[in-house]
């Protein structure tokens, strides 16, 4: 027991996965400055903004449950830290006991947007109903294809169900993205994460100039603080998932350390340079694309699969 | 010795007996019934507990001497019987301590009460006639106790509107239907393996007699669980029923009953073949899919919940069709799992209607702060039913899941399309999700309408079975491998699975919530939430007023306006997948067609009469 609360809350739980979640989230910001033109905010941005929220005034929505408001954000947190302990412990090839299926890890990453959701509709503040009811579409709009890609990457490994079977199963037979159904399952895959980041052009759920922040709207001081952590630990551990799917995992070893960050540096860029590059678009015609278009590929990943290509 | 033949007489007796009594007794009737039922829950317990194989007989209840009688009265109890009777017994209780409260007087501007009469009799005669039908060997006994349960359906909804007696209609037509066709089945079970006793069948699904025989009791299967495209009395029956009575029957005894049934013939009664199991998966994926689509857009919660208490059971369904120890053993919890959160939803649905009087989603909302242990029950079981980790719903789905994909692995054509049915199955989820957040924020967040007046919390004995049921469902989902399964499904018949601990911790990761909880509020501890300031909601500047909401019924018109489902709302609204309005158009065209031939012109009638004997001649002729 003493190991596995020590994975969730230092490494590469909690503390861990906070501080580097954090340092990503400053690339993408510096990045994002640089696409602008602009200077970019300095490398322990991240901490100033969380330690600064605790300084700042709280303030609790008197129409709403408190306990459900208080809470969902903890959910929240523990939803992502628990899917990056499970996620971060076979990519980088810690051997353990502690494990989970492929399955168990898209459900425990699904928690954080579902709290957000019952953290935001327990405000009682219309506008977060808003922003909650376009969560909820964006999660039905991009569940189909994250299964389907899943699905394929099963199919690939062999019917292996165990994540951290996949990447060794990587490790021996070539990474995935080699091949053409690995590449349509990376595309498609990048497109679910940068939804269930709710960044740039998915982000309709908060959409800062309609909807004022929408789901997170009310959250305010340390219960906004804990919102920005678990922001940076999905940071962390959605590129890592996509490392670990299609990469091969990561290693913490010699030059290995080098490759590693590269493997998620890219996947860091691209959902960077996408968010940069596009508009905001509205929930259905994200609807639409990710039902007709996402869900084609991903079918035609599938059926590659299949295949063996 | 315990005699356990009381399990089925004594509630079925004492139910008759209560006939007797005056309506306006209702009390003591109530309370007649909550102690026949806690000492029915005390034998099934004690049921629970008896070794496997354990053979008995109703026939002492032979009191007219009939000769022969006692070859139709076994009784045989194995592991996947006193499972079910186990479970019979606790609901049997809790649902019987709920109605005492349900039942009495409503909210003082709500409409009268919709209680049946005679409640506690068939409340009672059900009771009885679910333990016999999980614990006979014999199939005539079964097809006749199990026809009693229609009858107790239909007399448990109280017609007190066109809408209600149309919906009581429907079941009983429903219902008896598949009745018949189960009485066909059996009758065809019976040519082909010459006995009546349950235990000693086994067929193959090879000859077109055996198919036909097994079809048929599918058929009786599917109806009273309520799988697509039988399903449709159920969404009906539970808008119009008394809460407790869609958490006693349609959610809890009705899946229970009918999956048992389904589990036997899967099990042992028959030996599936491919054709068959890939028919089971597709009704399986059908049904999941279909009926949460429906529920995704219900305004009523009520037929809400029902359309979800559908589509729950494709899983077990699907489960079940696997045919594997994995897979089965997942429909069979998933089952059990099912008839907990959906009994436990139908009771909170219940309490908010009793105190409320509203039925409709947009006339409620802000209860959670006027009852919050119902909120926070429901809340569990809204999270249960959705497939959130740790709780019991996510466990029996995660094992349905893996076992489709241990299932791939195998040579026949269902086989091959494992795909499908998980990616469906999957989705299912995902949308029993969004129909759920639609039913708690509807109800319970958001603003309180102003419509409503005040509201309480329910009293102890609505509150007990809620709470129970909600503590159920965390403990089902956190000790399932280490405690509920090997306590109650690893039984004979099911095999055994030792590749699933490892891929999902339950205990461990429940630590994990206990402990982010923990460091949440040192967080917060540490921040400002002590010194915080209560205010209203912030909407860009504008003064937050009454009417400034976003009611829940809005969340998926989006989806709705798409060509594509919209195309499907629409066939469905005009009732093109409804069996029940089908089979009614069937019958009344063809009397409308038969009609034409009845023009009341005594010629006319005299040319077929004519006619008729001509051909009857001609026919005994050649």
């Amino acid at each position: 027991m003493g190991i596995e609360i020590f994975y969730f809350l230092i490494f590469p739980g909690l503390l861990f996965s906070g501080i580097m979640g954090g340092f990503i989230s400053w690339v993408d910001r510096k990045i994002t400055a640089r696409v602008q033109f602009r200077q970019g905010p300095p490398l322990l941005q991240p901490l100033y903004d969380f330690v600064k929220l605790f300084a700042k005034e709280t303030i609790i929505p008197s129409n709403g449950s408190i306990t459900t408001f208080i809470l969902a954000p903890l959910f929240a947190l523990f939803g992502a830290t628990i899917s990056a302990v499970f996620i971060l412990l076979p990519v980088l090839g810690v051997e353990t006991g502690f494990t989970a299926g492929i399955i168990v890890i898209l459900y425990l990453l699904n928690i954080p947007a579902i709290s957000y959701i019952i953290g935001a509709l327990a405000s009682g503040n219309p506008l977060a109903a808003v922003g909650a009811s376009r969560e909820m579409k964006l999660i039905l709009s991009y569940e189909l294809p994250l299964i389907l890609v899943l699905i394929s990457v099963i199919i690939k490994s062999g019917m292996a169900i165990r994540f951290s079977d996949i990447v060794t199963y990587q490790l021996t037979h070539g990474a995935f993205i080699g091949s053409l159904s690995g590449i349509m399952g990376f595309v498609t895959i990048l497109m679910c994460i940068q939804a269930k980041m709710g960044l740039v052009p998915f982000d309709m759920a908060e959409g800062e100039g309609e909807i004022c922040d929408g789901i997170i709207i009310e959250f305010s001081g340390s219960i906004l603080a804990i919102f920005k952590l678990t922001k940076y630990i999905m940071f962390l551990a959605l590129p890592a998932f996509v490392s670990g799917l299609f990469f091969g995992g990561l290693s913490l070893s010699g030059i290995n350390i080098l490759w590693s960050i590269l493997k998620v540096f890219a996947v860091v860029l691209l959902i960077t340079l996408i968010r940069n590059t596009n508009p905001r678009v509205r929930i259905e015609q994200a609807m639409k694309f990710f039902w007709l278009w996402m869900n084609l590929i991903a079918v035609i990943c599938v059926i590659l699969a299949v295949l063996g290509i | 010795m315990i005699d356990f033949q009381m399990l089925i007489i004594m509630p079925i007796v004492i139910g008759v007996v209560l006939f007797l009594l005056p309506d306006n007794l209702k009390i003591i009737k109530g309370v007649i019934s909550l102690l026949i039922s806690a000492y029915t829950a005390y034998l099934s317990v004690m049921v629970f507990s008896l070794p496997h194989q354990f053979i008995a007989t109703l026939g002492s209840i032979n009191w007219l001497y009939i000769p022969g009688f006692e070859k139709f009265m076994d009784l045989k109890v194995d592991g996947l019987s006193k499972l079910i009777v186990l479970f019979i017994g606790i609901f049997g209780f809790l649902y019987s301590l709920y109605s005492l409260s349900y039942n009495r007087r409503r909210a003082p501007n709500s409409e009268p009460n919709h209680i049946p009469g005679n409640y506690h009799t068939y409340y009672l005669i059900t009771l009885g006639a679910s333990f016999g039908v999980a614990l006979t060997d014999n199939l005539l006994l079964f097809v006749f106790l199990w026809g009693l349960l229609g009858l107790t359906l239909y007399k448990l909804i109280k017609g007190h509107n066109e809408e209600s007696s149309a919906a009581a209609k429907k079941t009983l037509v429903l219902i008896g239907a598949s009745d018949s066709v189960l009485i066909l089945g059996i009758g065809l079970l019976y040519i082909c393996s010459h006995t009546f006793k349950i235990s000693d069948i086994h067929l193959g699904t090879t000859t077109t007699l055996s198919t036909v025989a097994f079809l048929s009791l599918l058929i009786a299967c599917m109806t009273k669980a309520g799988a697509f495209p039988f399903h449709t009395w159920i969404p009906d029956y539970t808008k119009d029923a008394p809460a407790s009575i869609s958490a006693y029957l349609p959610a809890s005894l009705d899946k229970l009953l009918g999956i048992y049934f389904l589990a036997r013939m899967c099990m042992s009664t028959f030996i599936l073949s491919g054709w068959v199991t890939l028919l089971l998966l597709i009704i399986g994926a059908l049904t999941i899919i279909t009926s949460v689509l429906m529920a995704l857009v219900q305004h009523n919660y009520k037929r809400l919940l029902g359309y979800c208490a559908v589509s729950q059971v494709g899983y077990m369904i699907t489960g079940l069709a696997l045919g594997t120890p994995l897979g089965i053993a997942g429909g069979l919890f998933h089952m059990v799992n099912h008839a907990i959160y959906k009994g436990g939803l139908f009771l909170t649905a219940g309490s908010v209607e009793k105190h409320t009087g509203k039925e409709e989603l947009g006339e409620l909302g802000g209860l959670c702060k006027y009852m919050p242990v119902t909120f926070a029950a429901a809340l569990v079981f809204a999270l249960s039913i959705s497939g959130i980790p740790p709780l019991n719903g996510f466990y029996s789905k995660w094992m349905i899941y893996t076992g489709i994909i241990e299932f791939g692995s195998g040579k026949g054509i269902a086989n091959q399309l494992w795909m499908i049915w998980l990616t469906l199955a999957m989705l299912g989820s995902s949308l029993t999700l969004a129909s759920f957040v639609k039913l708690i924020s509807g109800i319970y967040l958001g603003r309180k309408n102003e419509q409503i007046g005040t509201v309480k919390e329910v009293g102890f004995p609505m509150f007990f079975p809620q709470i129970f049921l909600a503590m159920l469902c965390i403990a089902f989902g956190i000790f399932a491998a280490r405690w509920v399964i090997p306590e109650f499904f690893e039984f004979t018949g099911i095999g055994s699975w030792k590749s699933l601990p490892g891929l999902w911790n339950a205990p461990s990761v429940s630590i994990m919530i206990l402990i982010s909880i923990i460091v949440g509020f040192i967080i917060y501890w540490m921040g400002t939430l002590k010194t915080s300031r209560r205010s209203d909601s912030f909407v860009g500047g504008e003064k937050l007023q009454q009417e400034l909401s976003f009611s829940s019924l809005e969340f998926y018109k989006t989806i709705g306006t798409m060509k594509f489902f919209n195309y499907f709302y629409d066939k469905a609204n005009k009732k093109w997948f409804d069996v029940y309005h089908l089979g009614k158009e069937c019958v009344l065209g063809l009397s409308s067609a038969l009609s034409v031939c009845h023009t009341g012109i005594l010629s006319t009638y005299v040319v077929w009469v004519v006619l008729g004997v001509a051909t009857i001649m001609v026919l005994l002729i050649i």
